[in-house]
Order: structure tokens, then sequence, then C-alpha cells
């Protein structure tokens, strides 16, 4: 019986969650047949296992919405702003209950006729039923039904068993590989074991992507929250999300959580203005909010952007100043830049008067650090009266990361990569060490970085074993506008290390973020890149750096193109702009298709074209980068991700457009630029010739002088139709007829039946009858192509 | 019974008991990683099955002298709060129930024990410490210096 309580109890806080998305939604769109459809499984649904658990509150409750929208999908009753209310006063009390339940264990007595009876029908004025819209959709219901069916729950502690239980298996084959390459084992053992090893990194892999959930889960509470934050100040707010689909770790969505609503809240309240304001402004009345994820590499981005009023970096700063969070003197030197991130420090807020809805004492502060803990960075993206974008970017597990395993004194630590910016040899030419006033100085190719040497800050001595070639300076980036060399004995490799938590008294030293066992079983100690800072007292921003500071501004001034480094599926390097890339997707080799000589492939319920001329081979998987381009996707096999890196400011371009856009040097390397227009004008020309019915053919008539083949027919097939000249002895009959002499005689008797257009070599009309178009109007040369047989495209 | 259960321990050369429900288990150690600037005490880090264990001196804690750590070693595996400690012990002696009830401590104890002991139990003719192997961990260590 417990157990049957805390799976409804699981299942309904699940239920409920969505279902204040979707009734918010819902209410935007009343005619949204299939959302209401959803909404009234949903609490279907909950009515169906409270019965068999016998409580009837929870029962009568969603009885009476069941009630309400089966009268609504009838016909028998509008969808309003009432109804909608009254329902998700239902929502409300049922989670109350299942909270009650869930402590309790019991249903609490007490009385729901305030909620219910908000439901009850007051018609002002009698809708008339329309017959055509009762449909019941019976089959529907049903089907989804069976859907549920194929996911099952599973407690967290039995996935992170699991885990464990992988991760040990993964160190004895490590600690077993060794022993058989000692051992000297013959090949065929050694063939076999690395079998089972494969099967073993594969598990692996699985069992971390158990442990990934789809980000809709974290926007599910945000249009409820949305909606009645705008309601009680009665704001009008559009607020949409997208990239739902996008997977986190579990644990990185819990910590994540608590930041995305607080931003969200603020943006209702301090960024999106009062309706008179925006009207003052010029703006539409309805505000924009929209939330967003996109995953690039092993990170997610998640942008939570507003057509607000934006940041006023001078209001900022008299706050601050008021605040006592920065003295007056200070603020004068603040960059822009650093006068928007004042709204991070602490004791910072940024509403004239504390609210009662995001003024409760966590600041921004609060998020920033909350981000940051989970290795994530916050950016801001400020225009000044027309919005704001706020951008947190975390990695995509928590407890995986990718990281750089260095030596000092004689041990190893590990640096998570993300913070890495650059390594470099200490004996290289392009770094020079300077003894600046008892600190030492790296300056690596005129950029000056403080020096921390590993060593010292664990107050440890050299390994006298250490071959001083060795040593290597790691320059670190811990966060915004702050960077540092890190000299250490040695930088060993890169990997993908699991990390967790260490002892609180470990964790106290400021110096550790936690504790990870790579593959050689031994424990390592994963460095605290900001705590090291700390220790070191050092100062490690960059403003006043003269070079860094004009390198910012100009990557800023060229809007920080990115530009994503990857390996083709030829082996070859080649870059894209990062901005055009939705996500990378890995997907089974299986998921991709032929079909009318294109490849395509099957995401989840999606179908989308791919760039490949054959199908790949193997039963692997494939990566691909998603281009999407705000209307449709295009899917690009790729073998590898190599990194993100800054769009270099020469491009040698292509001759021809194609594929290749131009070549760059990047790290000294050419590397070849994909043109991401040409590629997506190709699927889109051939999604439009492949979904239109038929091209409508035009033949040109009377093209003496080669005008409408040169001229003309390049405009006609990029509306979309077939052209075919004078010569083409085609015997298919055009659609249409283009007559390209105005003597007329000519093309009378070609005509038939076929409606002829014909062109006048003048600008003006003859008269009023005129019926010809001029050649070079091409806007009313294509209406009367449209007008005749109706086949342009767009 | 489970309550009479203890292990009998030398630890920071002295014998004690242990409670037996306030420890995980006694395993033998692998080689240990160093902790640099980590509280005395913190003897360093072993994986034991993908677990990776803080280990304690219990000399430090009682204000003796360090003493090293050996391959080998074995140590006693408690959790508190969630993490994974481990108490080197000089010598693991016996696990047994012990009838004879808890008496409070009778004379006075140098500072570090204090702080660790609780009560004090008759063994074969002994009086053995009764300690929590908590203590060891949460305790600060007395700043010397």
């Amino acid at each position: 019986m417990d157990d049957l309580l805390n799976d409804f109890l699981a299942e309904t806080a699940e239920i409920l969650a969505e279902a204040g998305g979707a009734i918010v939604a819902w209410e935007a769109d009343p005619g949204d047949r299939e959302r209401l459809d959803a909404i009234f499984r949903f609490v279907h649904t909950i009515k169906g296992s409270s019965g068999f658990l016998s409580l009837p509150r929870v029962t009568a409750l969603s009885h009476a919405a069941e009630d309400a929208l089966d009268q609504v999908r009838r016909g028998n009753r509008p969808a309003n702003a009432v109804l909608v209310t009254a329902i998700l006063g239902i929502v409300d009390r049922l989670s109350l209950l299942c909270d009650a339940l869930g402590n309790g264990g019991v249903e609490p007595a007490g009385d729901d006729a305030d909620v219910i009876d908000a439901l009850a029908f007051v018609s002002e004025e009698p809708a008339a039923p329309e017959p055509a819209e009762i449909r019941l959709r019976r089959e529907d219901d049903l089907a989804a039904e069976l859907q549920a069916w194929r996911s099952i729950r599973v407690p967290l502690p039995l996935l992170d068993s699991v885990m464990t239980g992988v991760t040990d298996i993964v160190l004895a084959r490590n600690e077993f590989a060794r022993m058989l390459r000692e051992a000297g084992a013959d090949p065929s053992t050694i063939a076999t074991f690395d079998r089972l090893s494969d099967s073993i990194a594969a598990m692996r892999q699985s069992v971390s992507q158990m442990r990934m959930q789809r980000i809709d889960k974290l926007f599910a509470p945000l249009p409820r929250i949305v909606r009645d934050l705008a309601q009680d100040l009665g704001k009008k707010i559009a607020f949409s999300t997208s990239g739902g689909e996008v997977e986190l770790d579990r644990e990185m969505m819990e910590n994540i959580r608590d930041p995305l609503i607080h931003i969200v809240r603020n943006a209702v309240d301090h960024g999106i203005e009062p309706l008179d304001q925006r009207v003052a402004a010029g703006k539409g009345v309805t505000a924009q909010l929209s939330v967003s994820a996109r995953q690039s590499g092993n990170q997610i981005e998640i942008v939570v952007r507003d057509d607000g009023r934006g940041l006023s970096p001078d209001a900022l700063v008299a706050k601050a100043v008021a605040a006592q969070v920065v003295t007056a003197t200070e603020a004068r030197g603040l960059t822009p830049r650093e006068r928007l991130e004042l709204i991070f420090r602490p004791g910072f807020s940024t509403a004239a008067k504390v609210t009662s809805i995001s003024g409760r004492g966590v600041g921004m502060d609060i998020v920033k650090s909350n981000i940051e803990k989970i290795g994530g960075v916050v950016e801001l993206r400020n225009e000044e009266g027309r919005g704001l974008t706020i951008i947190l970017r975390v990695p995509m597990t928590l407890t995986i990361i990718s990281g750089l395993m260095v030596r000092a004194a004689g041990q190893y630590f590990a640096i998570p990569r993300g913070a890495v910016r650059e390594i470099l040899l200490e004996s290289s030419d392009s770094v020079r060490i300077d003894r600046v006033g008892g600190g030492e100085l790296a300056t690596v190719r005129g950029e000056q970085f403080p020096l921390l040497r590993l060593e010292t800050i664990l107050d440890r001595a050299v390994d006298a074993d250490d071959d001083a070639d060795d040593r290597a300076v790691v320059i670190v980036r811990p966060g915004q506008g702050q960077s540092y060399a890190l000299s250490v004995a040695a930088i060993h490799d890169h990997e993908e290390l699991v990390i967790k938590p260490a002892a609180p008294l470990i964790m106290a030293t400021g110096l550790y973020a936690g504790t990870t066992l790579p593959d050689s079983g031994r424990p390592v100690l994963l460095l605290d890149v900001q705590g090291l800072l700390a220790a070191a007292g050092v100062d490690a921003s960059e403003a006043g750096r003269n070079r860094e500071e004009a390198a910012e501004t100009e990557a800023a001034a060229r809007g920080a193109t990115q530009l994503l480094l990857f390996r083709d599926t030829n082996q070859r390097v080649r870059g894209v702009r990062l901005s055009v890339i939705e996500r990378v997707e890995e997907v089974p080799a299986l998921a991709l298709f032929e079909s009318a000589g294109a490849i395509q492939v099957q995401i989840g319920d999606d179908i989308f074209p791919v760039h490949a001329a054959t199908l790949p081979e193997g039963h692997g998987a494939v990566k691909l980068l998603r281009l999407h381009d705000g209307r449709s996707v295009l899917c690009y096999p790729i073998e590898a991700v190599i990194d993100i890196v800054r769009m270099p400011d020469a491009m040698q371009p292509s001759a021809a457009p194609g594929l290749i856009a131009g070549v760059a040097l990047i790290g000294g390397d050419p590397v070849e630029l994909i043109d991401p227009f040409w590629l997506m004008e190709q699927y889109e020309t051939a999604r439009a010739a492949g979904a239109g019915p038929r091209r409508p053919l035009c033949r040109l008539a009377d093209d003496a002088d080669g005008w409408g083949e040169n001229f003309l027919a390049p405009i006609l097939r990029d509306a979309g139709y077939r052209v075919a000249s004078d010569g083409d002895s085609g015997d298919e009959t055009p659609d249409v007829l283009l007559c390209l002499s105005d003597e007329g005689d000519i093309c009378a008797n070609l005509g038939g039946d076929v409606p002829v257009i014909r062109l006048r070599a003048s600008a003006a009309a003859a008269g009023a009858d005129d019926d010809t178009v001029y050649r070079y109007d091409r806007q009313a040369l294509l209406d009367a192509l449209r007008r005749r047989v109706g086949g342009e495209r767009r | 019974m489970m309550e009479k259960l203890y292990l009998v321990a030398r630890i920071a050369d002295t014998r004690v008991a242990l409670r037996s429900r306030t420890i995980h288990s006694v395993v033998t150690v692998g080689q240990p990683v160093e902790v640099p600037a980590a509280p005395p005490h913190v003897a360093g880090l072993f994986a034991l099955r993908s677990r990776v264990f803080t280990l304690i001196d219990p000399h430090v804690v009682v204000g003796l002298p360090p003493v090293a750590v050996a391959q080998g070693q074995r140590v006693i595996v408690v959790d508190v709060a969630d993490h994974g400690y481990a108490l080197i012990a000089d010598e693991i002696e016996d696990v047994c129930f012990i009838e004879a009830p808890e008496t409070r401590i009778a004379g006075r104890l140098s500072p570090g024990w204090a702080r660790v002991a609780d009560a004090m139990i008759e063994h074969r003719g002994a009086s053995l410490l009764v300690v929590d192997p908590a203590q060891f961990v949460t305790l600060p260590v007395a700043s010397a210096a």
C-alpha cells in the first residue's frame, strides 16, 4: 500500500507540474484541442488512481475539474480566464493535498467546496453549442495511456547504486588490464578482454544517460509562475520556451531550478515595464519573455530573454553607491561591463523598492554563486531600453567533467578543463617569467598573468624527481574577467572524471572542489581554480591589463562570434559559426535512412534532412550537428567536436559559393569554414521541390535573342518553376506560356488552351487594357504567373 | 544484542572499544594519496570499491605526533554525515560481546582523549575507553600553534 501511495504521489507531482504549464498554454490558445485533451487526461489519470487508493478529496477535486473540462471538450462551455483560474485553483489544492499525504500518509480532512464551486459554470450569454465540435477522441486517450507504459519509475538510490556498481566495474577492469599487460597475456585473451572492455564502456555510457532528464521538466512550472505574476502585476506577457528536449543530469537540474525561477521572476517583476511605460516606449503592450535551452559540446546554455527595459548602467552605479556596495571613486573607474555586473555584488538589489515578488532576499549574487558552484557561468547581454538576456552556461552533468591531470609535488591533481584556456611549456619561447617584487609574472605573447606555483599554494616542496623541462604553465580562467597562470611540474593527460564531493574538512581548505577516481584507481583531488586564487591572495582581474582588455572590446565589437571546430567525417578539420548550431546530437547509425535519394534522420518524432551522400557504415553512434535557421533544421554528420574558438578576423573566401565559405587560420592551421547559408539553401530548395505537388512548367516562346534563357529562366527557376524554351522538344504541355515578343502573332497559334503571358519591352503600358507585362518588372511577372498557375513557391 | 557488540582495537597507542553500530567495516588500506594543506589529522585519501575515503590519524587527534601510513594498514571505516572516513588503527584485536555495562569515565583524561571518549567499559580484566569514531572526524583539532 505504501508503495502504491508513493508511486501515486510521485506520478501526481509530475502531472501537476506539467499540467500547470499546459493549462496556461491552453488559456493562451483555447482552440488548441490537443492541449485540452492533454489536460483532460491529466486530471482523468489522477482521478483514476486516487479512486483506487480511496482518497475521497483528491477524487472529488479531480472529478470536478474533469467534468468542467469535459464540458469544454463537448463545446458546452467556453474556455475563459475564469475557468482557467478555477482549474489552477484545483491544481494548487491537489498539490497541497499531495504534500500532506507525503508527510502524513493520510489524506487530511477538510472541505474543498470553495475551489470546486469556483468551477461552477456561470454563463453570461448562453453559448450556442456547436455540434461539429462534439468529438470525444477516446482512442487518443487510450493511445496516450499506452505510452505511459513505455517508461518505468526507478527509485533514485537504485540508480545511484547502479552507477556506483558500474564505476567499480570500470576500476576493476583497469586493474585487470594492467595485470594482463604485465603478465604478457596471449592475444586471444586480450581480444576477449577488449570486447568485455568495450561493452563495459558502452554500459557506463548508458548508465550516465539514465541520469539524464529532459529540461522540459525544469521549464514546466515556468508558464504558471509567469502567468500568476503577470496577473498580479497587471502586465501582459507572451511566454515561450524552446529546446525542451535538451537533456541534463538530474542533479544538475535541481541546482538550476531556483536560480532559473529567480531570473524569470526578476524579468517579469523588474525587467518588463508596466503597460503604460511600454506604450510610451513605443513597444507592443504584450511583452515577450522566452526561455530556451541548447546544448553545445558538453555544456548546456539556458537563455532567458525579455524585451523589457534592460539594465541602466548609470542607475546601477547610483544604486550601488547608495547601497554602499562600491564607493563613488571606485564606481568612476568601472568599465561599462563592470557596471552591469554590479548586480552580482552581494547586497545589491535592482528594484527601487523591494517587492513582495522577487525581493525576498535572494539576489543575483546568490544566483551567480549557485551557478558557479556547479561549474557554470552567468552572462548578461543588455540592451538598455530594449531588453535583457541572461545566459546560464552549465556543464551537462554535475558528476562527470572533462579534467586536465597535472602533477605537482609528486602527486596528481585535476583541473576542470572548462577553466583551462591554454597550456604552455615553461621553457617555450612564447612564455616569459619575471620576478617582480616577490611575486611572479608570466607574459604570454604580450599578455600578462599573475603566476601561481601549485607547490607554493599547497605548501609543498617541489619534487626533486621532476624534470625541469616538463614544467608547464596552465592559463586558467576561473570566471568572467579573471585569469592567471598556474605553474605545475608536468601535464599528464585529459580524462573524463566522475567527481564526488570531498569530506567537509577537506572542502574547508578552499583549495579543492572534490575528489575523483581516475582510471588509475588512485584518488585524485580536483582543484578549485577560484579557491587557489583566494589562497594565493592574488588579484587576477583582467581589468587594467591593457592588451587583454583591448582584445575583449574587440571581440565584443565583433559580436563575439564563436566558431565550433569539428572533425568532418572525412577527417578534415572544419569550422562553423556556433550560433547556427542548435545542438550536437548523437544518434545510433540506424536512425539514419535513405528516402527519395536523400539521407534523412529520425530524432524523436521528427525527421530531418542530413547533409550526407551515403548512409554511414556500421552500427555505431553518429554525431550530428543540428543547424537551425529559425525555421528548419538540417543535420550535418561529423566525426567529433574539437573545440570552440573565437572567429578569426581574416578569412580567405572561396572562389564560388559552395559548402565551404572560405579558409581561415586557427592556431596556425588552415580550417575550412562551412557556409551555413549555402547548406540550408540546398535543402530548403530540395524540400520545397519535393514537398510541392509538381513544379509547374513554364514555356518560353519566341526567345529569339536568348534573353529568356539567360535572364528570365533563373528567376523563374528560383521561384519554383520548371522552364522549357523553344529549343526543347518536350512533349509535356506547359502550364503557362511566356511570350517574349510583343508582336503577338507568333504566340497566338502556340497558345491553344494554355494561358499566355505576354512580355513587352517598353516600361510604359500601351493602354488601359494592355495586359502585357514589362519584362523587367519582376514582381508583376511573378504575380501574373501566380494568377495563371498558382505555382509560386512561398 | 547488537548494542553489546564492540570492536576492540588499539588506536593512537591506546586500547579502546568502539560500539559496532558506529562502524561500517574494517578494511586494509591501499596506497593513500596525500591532501596538501588539509588539517593535520587528515592522513590522506584512499579508494575502496569506487568510493573515496578520507584517512584520519587518531594520533594527531589525541595530541600525539602523526604516524606514517603504510600500504596494508588496517583502518576502521565509519560514515559520518554521508562521507566515508577511515581511522588508522594500530591493531585490530577482536569483535566481541561485552556484557558489562558502560560506566562514567573515572579519572582525568588528556584533553585529546576527553573529546573522543564517551564512557568506560570492563573487558577481560581491563578498563577500555569507549570512543565515538565520529568525534575523531568532526572535532576541530586543537590549534597548538
